[in-house]
């Protein structure tokens, strides 16, 4: 099933140093990216998932950020690459674009001049050219009249519009991998479902890998093929789409789950939440990260933490009853 | 943007009102017969006639004040006791050193200024950073005069490279022009300069931390583009604004350094005017150097809209 | 009799949460650097001033031809001036007429600003009178109208703090004045209003004591402006009249022979730059501890 794979995190670990001492955002993480793959990555807020996304392009202050593990792309560890040398790899190789399209696009520049930068920076052409290519990943990403909005300015575009721009500059040189860290979070529901049909209509037509990173079950079921679930710096589970939902192992993918399940069917049943909130980083629980808030928690939850183990052909699980869970299971079903 | 120039033109009518009226009632606050005061208490009372009829003392002062106005509208300041010549003439002929200073001043603090901002900035919590809120602090506190007479001291006395005071045009050459105004525009741009640097360095922490320079970033620009081409221009806005408040103060200070370091401009025109009792001189040039930095001030809300397009239409802001 | 001893308790628990806000508030003011350090300097300063003269062996004016221009020395430790006289007692005199034209501008300014800031923020009308007023007085240079006005009042101490207080009156007005509209929009304003009181007792009781933690701390810096500026009109010869020590004053009589005694300007320059340092520092410290919010980003 998974070709070779375009990009391969392995055992990453990111850490920052704070006022309050090291803290450790992404602890250990490792997944690949097949060619063409849409693959999510899915958690709560402050789970770890943009922080892996911008570790593999190595975004963060590095004054304050120490990288550890490696990422593989195309033969190279970007980890281990000089820092002048990731100028190339970003946003040629590999893009990001991000959950607020609004702050996320300069206010003092117009739109066509953001997106030409990324072809001139890369790209031996003239501006010419350049202004050729940006009208042409305008009429790709679908917004009317690119002539006209080349020559404006973010705040003079609405929020659809704005991620179309940022879609259009990640696609500028036909980078092998898009990173898309909350894409349509912070659009409106139609609007939302427009942009994911544009990436999915993209990932077909030029072939790219794409990380997915949201918090929202539903688009992955939509669009991915493989999941990653992460909890406070960890992936709990990974497994390809269908897999997941028809069996979830980890309780809180399963927690996942349920608060989504309820929404299109019963709704005489209170909201299922997972009980508890995700704890601070600064206080890591010592064995199972999700113990605290784990209905199968036990002493041995508490006390060691568990490593991520194969089940079945296409699953991963980091947790001590997943054999339980599988043979009996979802709990309160 | 054509309402928003409208709108703020005429925000400054008031301005100049209040400001011409003041300049206009300083001359009343003297006590006693302003006459008596300027030609001294042995003056002869026909002398003190003489002076009462040629400063409109005898008319009602509504009436002098808006035939003041009036004259100051069509560019008549009135006639200096002093000098043979008129207020306006004075001013235009103080003008040019003035001017020389003032932008020489404002470049030596641009060129110290950002700089540290940005490399404060970028290397906040250090030693570097520490030392440019040191300077900064130092530079706020130091008021331009004592600084004038600090840097004479070292400069003048001690190391001997540089004249103590003097001017000459820029017409005698740029070195012998710019000997002269070295150390006074040092004087006048470096208070403008740590103020300028602490708010370059807060200007550039915000926006360094905003999403559109991960943008930038994760696009492959190199770190000093993103530097000078995404943060910079958007850090330009509030440089601007304190840009603009604080050249007030800047040009303030010429009046002291100005006469410590004897350059004939605006400035020392007015001390001499204020220790001669020369009230139309005094008069005319505060009001000339107060509208200009009102239209200064204005020119810079106007060079907002360059930098940033969302006021260039917002028009309500 | 057991509600006297509930009433006993919440007494001693009351005096005892006083005590350990008291103890919380030493510790933030002790732990805020630039505070105490700001401190010390002006509460040194206001001692020399003070008591300075008790141990002075020089009168600050009398003169003494025989040894004038003469450098440090241990019977003149910051030397001599150009009429003999001794530059430190010059310095500590000073101190009184500088410390003290600031200070008064300081108040001064402070209650004008308060009384227009907070009747402008109450009265629309007013309001466009008056800001349009400080507005005029704000497009000024301050050091020029201070110049102007002392031109038009003639040079003595009074007038002095006369002519900065004008210039100072608008900035703390302009303070006052955003922080009581804030104040104004506030619950229990309202609900004082709502319970009938008058707009007098609502500005006074209500408005302006949570005005003052801002006020001060403009005041603070108007303090150091208003030093600086009577040190400029001395040094101009408009302000303080001669033979009296301001150290503007004294900055005069040593520019004239800066070539032949840098002790004259040196000293005097020291002096002022430390007491601004130290209101400067002061203020900041200030703002830190009684608006946390706006130490960060101030705009």
């Amino acid at each position: 099933m998974q070709a070779k794979p375009v990009l391969e995190v392995k055992n990453l670990r990111t850490s920052f140093r704070t006022e309050r001492g090291k803290v450790t955002a992404v602890d250990g993480v490792s997944f690949s990216l097949g060619k063409g793959e849409v693959l999510g990555v899915v958690g709560e807020s402050g789970c770890g998932k943009s922080a892996t996304a911008q570790s593999i392009l190595r975004l963060f202050d590095e004054t304050y950020t120490t990288h550890e593990g490696e990422v593989w792309f195309e033969g190279q560890d970007l980890l281990s690459l000089p820092a002048a040398a990731m100028h190339s790899v970003r946003g040629n190789h590999i893009s990001m674009i991000f959950q607020d399209p609004l702050s996320s696009l300069n206010p003092v520049y117009t739109i066509g001049n953001q997106i030409a930068e990324a072809i001139l920076i890369h790209k031996n052409v003239s501006r010419r050219e350049a202004n050729a290519r940006v009208l042409e990943l305008l009429k790709l990403t679908g917004i009317p009249a690119p002539e006209k909005r080349m020559g404006e300015y973010p705040h003079e575009l609405s929020g659809g519009m704005r991620q179309r721009v940022m879609i259009a500059m990640a696609l500028a040189c036909e980078s092998k991998v898009l990173i898309a860290d909350e894409p349509t979070t912070a659009l409106d529901v139609t609007i939302q479902a427009q942009i994911m049909a544009l990436m999915e209509d993209l990932n077909e037509k030029l072939d790219m890998g794409i990380i997915l990173i949201t918090h929202d079950l539903g688009v992955v079921a939509e669009v991915c093929s493989r999941v990653v679930v992460m909890y406070l710096g960890q992936v709990v589970e990974e497994a390809d789409v269908v897999s997941l939902f028809a069996r979830p192992l980890h309780p809180y993918t399963q927690g996942l789950m349920k608060s989504i399940a309820q929404m299109d069917c019963d709704r005489s049943q209170p909201l299922h939440v997972i009980e508890g909130t995700v704890p601070s980083l600064h206080s890591v629980p010592a064995g199972c990260r999700f113990a605290p808030r784990c209905p199968f928690a036990d002493d041995l939850c508490r006390t060691r933490m568990p490593e991520l183990e194969q089940h079945g052909d296409s699953q991963k699980v980091r947790c001590w009853h997943a054999e339980t869970i599988l043979r009996e299971g979802n709990a309160d079903a | 943007m054509k309402s928003y120039l409208i709108k703020r033109l005429l925000s400054v009518v008031p301005v100049l009102f209040i400001v011409s009226t003041i300049v206009f009632l300083i001359l009343y606050l003297t006590p006693g017969d302003p006459a008596i005061v300027i030609l001294g208490e042995e003056a002869s009372q026909e002398q003190v006639d003489n002076l009462r009829e040629q400063l409109g003392l005898n008319r009602p002062m509504v009436e002098q004040y808006f035939s003041w106005i009036g004259n100051a509208l069509r560019g008549d300041l009135g006639e200096s006791f002093y000098m043979n010549e008129t207020v306006m003439g004075a001013i235009l002929s103080h003008l040019g050193p003035t001017i020389s200073l003032g932008i020489l001043a404002e470049l030596i603090a641009l060129v110290l200024a950002i700089p540290m901002g940005i490399i404060a900035a970028r290397h906040k919590g250090t030693a570097t950073d520490q030392s440019v809120m040191a300077f900064s602090l130092l530079g706020m506190s130091i008021p331009n005069f004592l600084l004038s007479l600090f840097l004479i001291l070292i400069f003048s006395v001690t190391l001997r490279w540089l004249p103590v005071a003097g001017y000459q045009p820029l017409s005698a050459g740029l070195w012998e022009h710019l000997k002269f105004l070295i150390l006074p525009a040092f004087a006048l741009g470096t208070a403008h300069a740590a103020l300028i640097a602490r708010m370059t360095r807060s200007a550039m922490l915000e926006v360094l931390n905003a999403n559109y320079i991960k943008t930038a970033r994760a696009k492959g620009v190199k770190e000093r583009w993103v530097i000078y081409k995404h943060a910079l221009r958007n850090a330009f806005l509030p440089i601007l604004t304190v840009m603009g408040q604080s050249f007030l103060s800047l040009m303030g200070g010429t009046a002291i350094v100005e006469t410590i370091f004897s350059i004939p401009g605006i400035g020392q025109l007015i001390v001499n005017a204020v220790m001669r009792r020369d009230y139309a001189v005094v008069q005319g040039a505060v009001l000339y150097v107060t509208f200009a930095f009102v239209f200064i001030n204005l020119a810079v809300d106007m060079l907002y809209g360059i930098v940033n397009p969302q006021v260039r239409l917002d028009s309500k802001k | 009799m057991t509600d006297m001893t509930q009433d006993i308790d919440l007494q001693q628990v009351k005096k005892a949460l006083k005590k350990e806000q008291n103890r919380i508030l030493m510790q933030q003011v002790l732990a805020n650097r630039s505070l105490v350090i700001g401190f010390v300097i002006i509460a040194l300063l206001v001692l020399v001033a003070v008591f300075g003269p008790l141990f002075l062996t020089y009168d600050p004016n009398q003169m003494d031809v025989v040894n004038r221009l003469k450098g440090p020395s241990a019977a003149h430790w910051m030397g001599t001036d150009n009429l003999g006289r001794d530059v430190l007692s010059r310095i500590v005199y000073g101190a009184q007429i500088s410390i003290g034209v600031g200070f008064a501008v300081a108040v001064i300014s402070s209650f004008l600003g308060l009384i227009v800031g907070i009747y402008s923020s109450y009265y629309k009308w007013l309001d466009h009178v008056l800001m349009r007023v400080a507005d005029g007085i704000m497009a000024f240079p301050g050091l020029l109208l201070a110049l102007a006005l002392m031109a038009a009042l003639g040079g003595r101490v009074s007038n002095v703090v006369i002519a900065v207080s004008i210039v100072a009156t608008p900035y703390i007005a302009r303070v006052v004045r955003s922080e009581a509209l804030a104040l104004k929009e506030q619950t229990f304003v309202e609900a004082t209003r709502a319970l009938g009181a008058s707009n007098t007792r609502i500005i006074w009781l209500h408005i302006a004591p949570n005005t003052l933690s801002s006020l001060i701390v403009q005041a603070t810096f108007i303090f150091a402006e208003a030093i600086i500026i009577e040190a400029a009109l001395s040094f101009l010869g408009a302000g303080v009249p001669p033979p009296a020590p301001s150290w503007g004053n004294i900055l005069s009589d040593g520019k004239t022979y800066i070539f032949k005694a840098w002790w004259m300007t040196f000293f005097p320059g020291m002096t002022i730059v430390l007491a601004i340092i130290g209101l400067n520092l002061f203020g900041d410290g200030l703002r830190d501890l009684l608006d946390p919010h706006s130490s960060r980003g101030k705009k």
